[in-house]
């Protein structure tokens, strides 16, 4: 849009026009711009500069002083000894490692899902419907019904175990480590409906005449989905690990409710951990401070996500 | 305030009295508890012609955001409530401001009707900020029928510590009918329970009590964290041994798990939010309701407990007096004994021995703990509740769960609270 919206305007003044229309013309495309721009502003850019000057300040509205403070608050991530640095490291770690285990069966349930329900099977709307409604409930529903799963006493899933195997109860929610098994069942459960449907849709834009030929030529149906299916899905994989991963790194409200954090921190979020230092701690500046880096990270690994999909989509087209 | 007088002079003198006074209220009762505010407002708004008090009901935590901006831009509420845990905070950073003797006795506001401790929720370096409206407390519930059965009297709950530890003795009952001081008792196999304790953070709140049963407390006179004194951990130490010495208690549990037993008569003894009556009065159980047991030691009663408070916040320089006087008429008659009565329709405590003592309550299980009610602690009189709280509520996870000793947890949690703090400090300067 920006590349080419400016040329007829270039081309009108050169033609000579009248300069009012040129100046018009140029300011033209901006004018297009303007609303969105203008949000943009409002809500992103003048946030993120305020949040910066919360955390180089000793911030309180109260206070009759903000002091500058000026990378203090960000010093302190840096800073062995400090509990930001013990903290915010070792939440970053527990989101990092709920990504890495939670994307990969997000997307391979979701593709796996998809494949099933794209086949004319009876009673396929209803199945997508099954899979795909857990996803509108709040996650405070979401995060009481799987605490309560996996409740160390009174637990369906420990129930469920003792009944057929008579094994002993397993204290889920209280044993580091055992204690992302729900907030990772729960999660897949709860979001695995939307990225389900991303691949349906995908799914249905293969050309059926593709598959048609590989049967023709004898390929089972295990080389059909290694060498037609996946590569075509290639793009929508990538966009759907991409959204999976940045969601994941928001990790808040499930292991808010399901272990609020425990045990020892073993489950808290950045997120979380954030907000604990800003709203329980009243150390805004702090928590400004860390959302900054944190975003920033986001941001980096959002960029190499998407020149990897821009890569991708150039070599498949 | 000058430019203002006069005019204020005008208007008494030309309207004769008709001039209402209009107060905004801010509160965060949203709940089932909302009709209630809402009908005491109306009742005040019909009995005081010369006050109009609009009422804005909005979530707790919506508050504590705003109040900051409300006050720093001089739209500050003329009243608001604010809970224990927030109000030293706010206190502290100078968003309250103080109700003076002089104002308290003027509005007919006695200190000295209010459960002691309750009252002092809001007070800071010697002055008092806040009335107490609402209390809630941390309580023991127990299953009379099963205190019956194993031989103990359901109308004598107990009281001290050596009262407690033989009632949880004999409630614990394995599958073969044999209680914990009987021998071939096998903990691995039991019936039923004494007693529940929990890992989070209102399960934590047992320790808080015995800490201060014991005469430990959470925080020094200089506000750091003291929660690792002799005094703290010998009371935790009591009840950590409930778990892994006398079995009487189960390990690894939450507060769900202890609450499904409770309710299935599974477990004697339920410590817990008082919130919790309606629940079992629904179910139309057999149970009491009593203070904690002194089981952190002998020194006094205690338990926690949380409390809204009705305080009046710093305004802009020429402020009405007229508004200050109107603001503390309703303050004070919202919290007049009649008053108090109706709001403890939510399930909020008395905050008086004259609501207390109201036949009303004669007959109500909730009537257990009100002859101790002065006993009654908030977490408050430091502006770090967060920094002391969470660190203390993980100390007694580790500890509960046997993660750490009781000596190792309890040092841990005060030297992270004390680098909190350190830093939280500098707010303040």
């Amino acid at each position: 849009m920006t590349d080419h919206a400016p040329q007829p305007a270039r081309h009108a003044a050169r033609r000579g026009d009248a300069p009012r229309a040129g100046a018009a013309a140029r300011a033209e495309p901006y004018l297009y711009l303007l609303p969105h721009a203008l949000l943009f502003f409002v809500f992103t850019v003048y946030p993120v500069g305020y949040g910066l000057y919360i955390g180089m300040h000793r911030w309180d509205l109260l206070s009759s002083v903000q002091s500058f403070v000026g990378l203090e608050f960000f010093r302190n991530l840096f800073v062995p000894g400090t509990p930001q640095f013990d903290f915010f490291w070792r939440t970053l770690l527990n989101t990092a490692l709920f990504t890495v285990v939670s994307v990969p069966l997000l997307v391979a349930a979701a593709l796996g899902l998809a494949l099933l329900l794209q086949r004319p099977i009876f009673g396929r709307t209803f199945f997508r419907a099954v899979f795909f409604l857990p996803g509108v409930l709040t996650v405070s529903v979401m995060g009481i019904l799987w605490r309560w799963m996996f409740d160390n006493q009174i637990g369906l899933v420990n129930a469920a175990r003792e009944a057929l195997t008579g094994a002993p109860p397993i204290p889920w929610l209280s044993t580091e480590g055992l204690a992302w098994v729900p907030i990772v069942v729960g999660t897949v459960w709860w979001t695995v409906g939307f990225n389900m449907t991303l691949y349906l849709a995908a799914l249905s834009n293969v050309p059926a005449s593709l598959y048609e030929a590989a049967a023709l030529d004898g390929a089972t149906p295990g080389q059909q989905f290694r060498h037609i299916t996946w590569p075509l899905l290639a793009p929508q994989t990538l966009f759907v690990f991409i959204t999976t991963a940045l969601a994941s790194f928001q990790l808040f409200g499930q292991s808010l409710v399901i272990t609020a954090g425990g045990p020892n921190r073993s489950t808290q979020s950045v997120i979380q951990y954030i907000t604990e230092e800003g709203f329980t701690n009243n150390q805004i500046s702090s928590a400004a401070a860390m959302g900054f880096v944190f975003g920033l990270m986001m941001l980096i690994f959002t960029a190499a996500q998407f020149g990897l999909m821009a890569r991708d989509v150039k070599g498949t087209s | 305030m000058r430019r203002i007088t006069p005019l204020l002079a005008l208007l008494a003198l030309g309207t004769a009295g008709a001039q209402k006074v209009s107060l905004t209220f801010l509160h965060g009762f949203t709940g089932p508890d909302r009709p209630v505010m809402e009908g005491l407002i109306k009742k005040f708004n019909d009995t005081h012609p010369k006050i109009e008090v609009r009422a804005q009901a909005q979530p707790w935590a919506t508050t504590w955001q705003q109040l900051p901006a409300l006050v720093a831009s001089g739209r500050a509420p003329d009243v608001a409530v604010i809970n224990e845990d927030q109000i030293t905070g706010f206190i502290a950073r100078g968003a309250v401001s103080p109700l003076t003797p002089a104002e308290l006795s003027g509005a007919g506001i006695s200190k000295s009707k209010f459960f002691g401790p309750l009252f002092a929720t809001a007070d800071y370096k010697g002055q008092s900020y806040g009335v107490p409206i609402s209390s809630v407390a941390y309580v023991m519930f127990y299953n009379k029928d099963l205190m019956k059965k194993v031989g103990l009297d359901p109308a004598k709950p107990p009281r001290t510590r050596a009262e407690f530890l033989r009632a949880a003795q004999l409630c614990t009952v394995d599958k073969a009918g044999k209680n914990s001081t009987q021998a071939g008792f096998d903990s691995k196999n039991l019936n039923t329970w004494g007693v529940s304790l929990y890992n989070n953070w209102v399960g934590s709140r047992a320790a808080y009590a015995a800490i201060l049963q014991n005469g430990g407390a959470l925080t020094d006179k200089n506000q750091n964290a003291a929660f690792n004194s002799p005094q703290a951990v010998s009371a935790v130490q009591f009840l950590v041994d409930l778990v892994q010495k006398q079995h009487v208690a189960r390990p690894n549990s939450t507060e769900e798990a202890e609450l499904a037993a409770f309710s299935q008569g599974k477990v004697c003894m339920f410590p817990s939010g008082q919130w919790y009556l309606d629940r079992f009065e629904t179910q139309k159980m057999n149970f009491g309701v009593t203070f904690l047991p002194r089981v952190g030691g002998s020194v006094r009663d205690a338990a926690w407990g949380g409390s809204s408070h009705l305080t009046l916040l710093k305004q802009r320089p020429g402020y009405s007096a007229d508004k200050r006087r109107a603001a503390l008429e309703f303050v004070a008659w919202l919290s007049q004994p009649a008053q108090n009565l109706s709001w403890t329709a939510t399930g909020s405590l008395p905050t008086q021995a004259a609501v207390a003592s109201n036949p009303q309550f004669a007959k109500a299980p909730i009537s257990g703990i009100f002859d101790r009610l002065g006993s009654v602690y908030a977490t408050s009189g430091y502006p770090w509740v967060g920094q002391v709280m969470g660190p203390f509520d993980a100390a007694w996870e580790a500890a509960y769960l046997g993660k750490k000793t009781v000596t190792q947890a309890l040092n841990d949690g005060v030297s992270e609270a004390n680098k909190q703090i350190e830093q939280a400090r500098k707010n303040f300067q």
